[in-house]
């Protein structure tokens, strides 16, 4: 049994074998637990966990996945597994309403400079992503939304993301919707252009990697992917052109205790310090919250990242207050959708 | 049962109730609970507000059936073949029928990929004869969850249909041919009737099973062809909206519920 599986295992059997007896006087915290998105995602997250341990002696142990469904489950049980928890913008939008997070103390998190977006009273944003459009090299390339969503003179397959709040607002830029004009969303407008070019939407995904294979295997020709996997891919290209930028947070699930909540304080401003995103995104290209990250990348690479000047400013920042409001309604439109597809 | 039986039984009987039972108890509770309010009925008033969840649920229905038929169309030949075998032959034939379940499903899925695919060996094989000028889509559609279903499942009917069909005494076949009858009529006539109860038990077997498939759908229908296992997935992990998703699970749960005591009534009234 390898050590993570072991401590995985260790995480659900202790409970269990404590089930009964009290639970002693808190006692010195030796390591906390996080759950995070997994993949190349929670390998950088690593290069934060390495300057927390040295500041603080104290472990923090990864696990994944982070469905939004595990939080709930672990706040409504009582029994609080990790002392972080990672979650996109829209599902914190939805842990806020649902009382499953705590508000964080940014005064222990002590926050390096952040852009103000990334910093929210229930989250921490430690990692920007963007959804783009891409494409295999070869074909022939798309300038805008509106010509991605043009079957007829760009020919070919494409491969969407399986939730609408990924999906729709770009078509509703193809059809011309100017982007601060984009919320609320005409969903229905959008749902009726998907449905023109049926015969060309081939899959829709519900994991990053899967658009970026279906593009390598020629499945399809165009998709709308996360700037991460389709970064370095030699067979596709992409833009950040029109691009939408997200934000993913770390929260602090409610009943932490109050001693693990302290630590993930600190874990959380190693998250703010430029000169450890600037390692975590040589793990992956998705960058930290700090203006100054910029200056700390590799001058050849700059172009890769979702936050660099540049490419900051051709994208527009999704819009979780939104989903929040709508994405249940949304999400039942979308379903008919795919119904009709 | 004597008294000790259940004395040696009773741990698992409990385990069973505790690990099983009776979370699916709290599951069917939860769909007629309001947080902080009581007893509500609104869950299942959003199910009739929603009708795209009901036509999901159908549409899972309508997969799992074709499922079930091409199992049946492809599993009851091959168990009336492995029939006619030779003790050696029926042993390597049940070892090719049972191999497929020691690998993951995710894993046979995924292979249906790499055979299935616009590059695949089905299609690059029917290119290179001639037989066609562009990939036939196999994948990302119905035709691929079906393949893929059929092939995930065709031991849970190929198995007990092949040994019902062991148990019918040859002789009963013999008399009939002694009596006159050409083969077409000796199989409809004396051997299909005898395989019916073990047809149908494995072809519900298999439905039921399909009602409930998750990964299939979602990797070979490339999500265009939404399970409601999917929409559950959905309704418990991203929205979180477990009310709603206890609410469907009774709902499937009556219909499976309705499917076996059906498949009860015609098993009944065939042995009598």
């Amino acid at each position: 049994m390898k050590r993570r599986q072991f401590n995985q295992f260790a995480a659900t059997a202790a409970p269990a074998l404590a089930f009964g007896l009290a639970t002693p006087a808190s006692a010195q915290v030796k390591e906390i637990r996080m759950i995070e998105s997994g993949g190349k995602s929670g390998e950088s997250i690593d290069e934060y966990i390495k300057p927390f341990k040295a500041a603080t002696g104290v472990n923090c142990v990864r696990e994944s996945p982070n469905p939004l469904g595990k939080l709930r489950a672990m706040v409504e049980s009582g029994k609080i597994t990790a002392a972080t928890f990672e979650l996109g913008s829209g599902s914190l939008e939805q842990a806020k309403k649902l009382g499953l997070v705590e508000p964080l103390d940014w005064t222990a998190i002590d926050p390096k400079p952040m852009f103000p977006e990334a910093r929210n009273e229930y989250g921490l944003g430690y990692q920007y992503f963007s959804t783009v459009m891409a494409w295999r090299k070869g074909v022939k390339t798309p300038a805008n939304w509106t010509d991605f969503f043009n079957t007829k003179d760009f020919p070919g397959k494409r491969v969407l993301p399986d939730y609408p709040n990924y999906t729709i607002p770009f078509v509703l830029l193809a059809e011309g919707v100017p982007v601060d004009k984009l919320f609320p969303l005409d969903v229905d407008r959008a749902i009726a252009k998907l449905l023109t070019i049926k015969k060309d939407i081939a899959v829709l995904w519900k994991a990053g990697a899967q658009s970026v294979q279906l593009l390598k295997d020629n499945e399809v020709q165009y998709g709308i992917a996360w700037s991460g996997r389709t970064t370095g891919e030699p067979l596709i290209d992409f833009t950040f052109n029109q691009g939408m930028l997200d934000i993913s947070y770390f929260c602090v699930p409610k009943g932490t205790p109050p001693a693990e909540k302290a630590l993930a304080m600190k874990l959380l401003h190693e998250m703010t310090v430029p000169e450890n995103q600037a390692r975590a995104a040589m793990i992956i290209p998705y960058s930290g919250c700090s203006p100054q990250l910029d200056a700390l990348l590799p001058k050849e690479k700059i172009d890769q990242f979702p936050t660099a000047a540049a490419n900051k400013a051709k994208q527009w920042l999704q819009n979780p207050g939104y989903w929040l409001a709508n994405g249940e309604a949304v999400g039942k439109k979308w379903e008919e959708f795919k119904l009709n597809l | 049962m004597t008294r000790s039986g259940y004395t040696f039984i009773a741990p698992l009987l409990l385990l069973m109730f505790a690990a099983f039972n009776a979370p699916l108890l709290y599951m069917l509770g939860m769909g007629f609970w309001s947080k902080g309010g009581g007893f509500t009925i609104e869950h299942y008033a959003a199910l009739a507000d929603a009708p795209v969840y009901l036509r999901v649920l159908a549409g899972t229905v309508r997969v799992s059936l074709v499922s079930t038929i091409a199992n049946v169309a492809l599993g009851y030949p091959l168990a009336y073949w492995m029939r006619g075998l030779g003790p050696k032959g029926q042993l390597v034939a049940v070892a090719l029928v049972i191999t497929p379940f020691w690998i993951s499903v995710l894993v046979r899925t995924y292979a249906w990929i790499v055979v299935l695919g616009n590059a695949g060996v089905v299609n690059s094989s029917l290119l290179w004869l001639g037989v066609i000028d562009t990939p036939i889509a196999f994948l990302y559609n119905e035709v691929g969850v079906t393949i893929g279903m059929a092939n995930v499942l065709l031991p849970f009917l190929v198995l007990p249909l092949f040994a019902a069909m062991l148990r019918i005494d040859n002789r009963l076949l013999q008399a009939a041919a002694s009596l006159g009858a050409p083969p077409r009529t000796i199989f409809w006539k004396v051997f299909f009737p005898l395989t019916v109860p073990a047809l149908g038990a494995g072809a519900l077997m298999v439905f039921i099973l399909s009602l409930g498939f998750y990964v299939t759908p979602a990797i070979l229908g490339g999500n265009r062809v939404t399970m409601i296992s999917n929409l559950l997935d959905k309704l418990i992990n991203e929205i979180p909206r477990w009310e709603q998703a206890s609410a469907l699970s009774t709902l499937l749960l009556i219909f499976t519920f309705a499917v076996f005591a059906l498949y009860r009534a015609l098993d009944r009234r065939s042995a009598a």
